[in-house]
């Protein structure tokens, strides 16, 4: 290293920012440069009286009272909470009030599908006309039910472990037409109801009715209704990788 | 709330002779010092809730910083000026004269930072008096990693010429 590098590293140095091959080298060089040996002495004695010279402005007495008075007159801002706002309970109780007329006035859509698709289901069983297309091949039965409905059902040939495709058919439910899918699992028979949403995208909700279980779920595409005698097990497995399949596109 | 409060006193006001001193570096004069500190701590005790623990002092000499940044456009203050500062305009006195007291290199020193451009009296208040590394630099004045090395080389050199005009002129 020469001497005009090392100049220019001393002020590095003195910071201990030099990297590590920067640093050797300046030493090597320091050690046999008297010249170089006594710039750094220079610049480490300026440093010091840069320091002294500055740390002679010290806050006046008087300034940490005043900050302190300031700061104690300026409330810290209270963290904004939800819960303490009054109106959030003057509008929940309003809210809860509309919500539980017009469950009065209009009982729970679920419930009122999950009846019919309850009775959609128990009529097919005893008259043993599960299917009008059989097949558990969704290529077979998805163009069957579209050409029969105002839209194209998705279609999951096996939705979980142990369910199979038995076929389709077309039902009524609220005087519209609506694909039936039928699925087995073991000796259990699955009717899944399925519609565009018209008017309203159904609640999530799970219920018994005359020894079925039932449940309901919107996507946003469809409606769907799922009666069984499945285990809750069982039934979960069910919609659960129904609902990711379609989700994530595997269906036809 | 009252925690809160008493947090940020316990948190933020021991770097208060820190918080005046970048001030007071940056807009020269006492007063206007203390009014900047002041209302950086009422800054920053509004925006405490956003303080996640990390470096007070580091975060409130931010905010002392940004605050006579504001300040300084306002009053388009840095001329690079000689500041009103008793200080500094004590004439220089026959014994001053004949030999450089230590007295009188420190306030050489004061009188020869407060001729450089602010950007270079923060960065070696930062690096020198806070000890603040290049990284950190770099990062809270947003500079390039490269710039803080010559920034600082330019700074010294600066100081040093200011120190050696006023030496000179003092000697005459």
């Amino acid at each position: 290293m020469k001497c005009e590098e090392s100049h220019h590293f001393i002020d590095t140095y003195l910071d201990g920012e030099l990297d590590f091959a920067q640093q050797v080298e300046l030493e090597q060089h320091l050690a046999n440069c008297p010249s170089c040996q006594s710039l750094l002495e220079e610049r480490r004695a300026f440093r010091a009286f840069f320091v002294a010279a500055v740390n002679e402005y010290k806050a006046p007495a008087q300034l940490e009272a005043k900050v302190l008075a300031a700061v104690r007159r300026e409330p810290a801002k209270e963290r904004f909470s939800f819960f303490r706002q009054p109106w959030i309970y003057a509008t929940a109780v309003v809210a809860i009030s509309v919500c539980l007329a017009l469950r009065i006035l209009f009982p729970d859509a679920e419930k009122e599908f999950s009846r019919e698709a309850v009775l959609l289901h128990s009529r097919s069983l005893s008259t043993s006309h599960l299917v009008d297309v059989a097949s558990p091949n969704p290529v077979v039965v998805k163009p069957w039910l579209t050409a029969r409905l105002d839209f194209a059902p998705p279609l999951v040939g096996s939705p979980a472990a142990g369910f199979s495709l038995v076929g389709g058919r077309v039902a009524e439910i609220e005087n519209r037409s609506v694909a039936a899918l039928v699925y087995k699992h073991d000796n259990d028979v699955v009717s899944l109801f399925c519609w565009p949403p018209d008017k309203e995208h159904l609640a999530a909700s799970e219920r018994s009715i005359d020894g079925y279980r039932v449940s309901t779920w919107s996507n946003g595409q469809c409606n769907y209704v799922l009666v069984s005698k499945l285990s809750d097990q069982a039934m979960h497995d069910f919609t659960d990788s129904f609902r990711v399949q379609i989700q994530s596109g595997a269906y036809l | 709330m009252r925690e809160q409060q008493a947090r940020f006193e316990e948190l933020v006001l021991p770097h208060l002779d820190a918080a005046y001193r970048l001030a007071r570096l940056l807009v020269k004069r006492d007063e206007d010092a203390q009014d900047i500190v002041q209302e950086a701590y009422i800054k920053a005790l509004k925006a405490f809730e956003g303080f996640r623990g990390g470096n007070a002092r580091a975060w409130i000499l931010m905010i002392v910083r940004n605050t006579a940044y504001t300040w300084l456009k306002k009053h388009h203050a840095d001329h690079n000026v000689i500041p009103f500062d008793e200080a500094v305009h004590q004439p220089p006195t026959e014994e001053s004269l004949s030999e450089s007291s230590y007295e009188d290199r420190l306030r050489q020193f004061r009188e020869a930072l407060a001729r450089l451009p602010v950007e270079f009296r923060e960065i070696l208040v930062l690096r020198d008096i806070e000890g603040w590394s290049y990284k950190e630099l770099a990062s809270a004045l947003k500079l390039p990693a490269g710039t803080v090395m010559s920034r600082l080389n330019r700074a010294r050199q600066h100081l040093r010429e200011e120190i050696a005009k006023i030496q000179l002129r003092e000697s005459k």
